[in-house]
């Protein structure tokens, strides 16, 4: 490679790792938000579809 | 008196929810478009001076090429996004000392949670960027350290909202700590003004300093973090509507 090319380049391929690994956990930490609401969202209606099974149990 | 007292009560499936899965995904699509066109469009930003310049697509270059800048462009806009979701939090905690009702201080704190997910990934892409260009994890930069306050105030709330067992009580207290801290949200965003810093250049003026071709991606960005921080905080309200429901529920039968 060009040594001038190389010079100004000479930070890119160091900084890609962190770049990467900006974006990746910005898009974990959301994902796992997600995934805790779901979490909470598939509880509360196993614990609605329990709740209407009792109810009819009692009628 | 009963009509007022149910139109009171929180509603699940209310036009705000059915938009919110919109939102999400138009929210994705735009944050994935400035995503796309951070990496295409946007050029990379200069660094250090080279010995000698070089032609590169037509441009005569005489500087570094910085790729870490490019961390900027989802980075900005997840801080703005925290910053939003925080703005809620100071209102309906007005809302709540003002009316005493319960609802507001549900929608505090689903606010607050929404704005610590978006400053965990303010911290995390800062973090990066940091490390890569200065070589150490955390500096006492004015705008980290605001910003540092700002998380451990959000950690805070959570606790003191955990350690306070009596509900009206507990929705006092964290509606008073919700104002004080959104108190830090204008320090933060002022700090660049007041102590200017060569880390954390001033976007929000009448010019950026930023060519169309990175302001387009940013903005892109912007309104889309800012859309899935909406949507993101209307499912979360509406788990919880109903977890709230279900308990009311459960105490009714019980009773």
């Amino acid at each position: 490679m060009d040594p001038i090319l190389a010079e100004i380049y000479s930070t890119v391929f160091d900084a890609a790792p962190f770049v990467i690994a900006a974006y990746a956990l910005l898009f974990a930490i959301l994902c796992g938000y997600v995934v805790f609401i779901m979490g909470k969202l598939k509880r509360t209606e196993k614990k609605l579809a329990a709740l209407e099974e009792h109810v009819d149990e009692q009628e | 008196m009963a009509d007022e007292k149910t139109a009171r009560l929180p509603r699940v499936g209310g036009r705000l929810d059915s938009l919110a899965p919109w939102a999400l995904a138009l929210g994705a699509l735009l944050a994935i478009a400035g995503f796309v066109l951070n990496f295409t469009v946007a050029p990379l930003v200069n660094g250090a001076t080279v010995a000698e310049p070089a032609v590169i697509g037509g441009t005569l270059v005489g500087n570094k090429l910085l790729l870490s800048q490019k961390i900027f462009y989802w980075h900005m806009p997840v801080a703005m996004a925290s910053f939003a979701a925080l703005v809620f939090t100071a209102y309906y905690s007005i809302r709540f000392l003002m009316t005493k009702e319960y609802r507001y201080d549900v929608r505090a704190k689903l606010a607050t949670e929404t704005s610590l997910v978006f400053v965990l990934c303010t911290m995390a892409t800062g973090e990066m960027w940091t490390r890569f260009e200065w070589g150490v994890w955390w500096t006492w930069e004015p705008r980290l350290t605001t910003y540092f306050v700002l998380m451990l105030m959000i950690f805070g709330y959570f606790i003191l909202r955990n350690a306070v067992e009596d509900t009206e009580r507990r929705a006092v207290y964290s509606s008073v700590f919700g104002i004080l801290i959104f108190i830090d949200v204008p320090i933060c965003f002022m700090i660049t003004r007041l102590i200017p810093s060569s880390v954390h250049p001033v976007i929000f003026r009448t010019d950026s300093g930023l060519s169309p071709e990175m302001l387009l991606p940013l903005l892109l960005s912007l309104f889309g973090f800012l859309l899935i921080a909406f949507g993101l905080y209307r499912l979360r309200l509406r788990v919880q509507l109903m977890e709230d429901a279900l308990v009311r529920i459960q105490d009714k039968l019980e009773d």
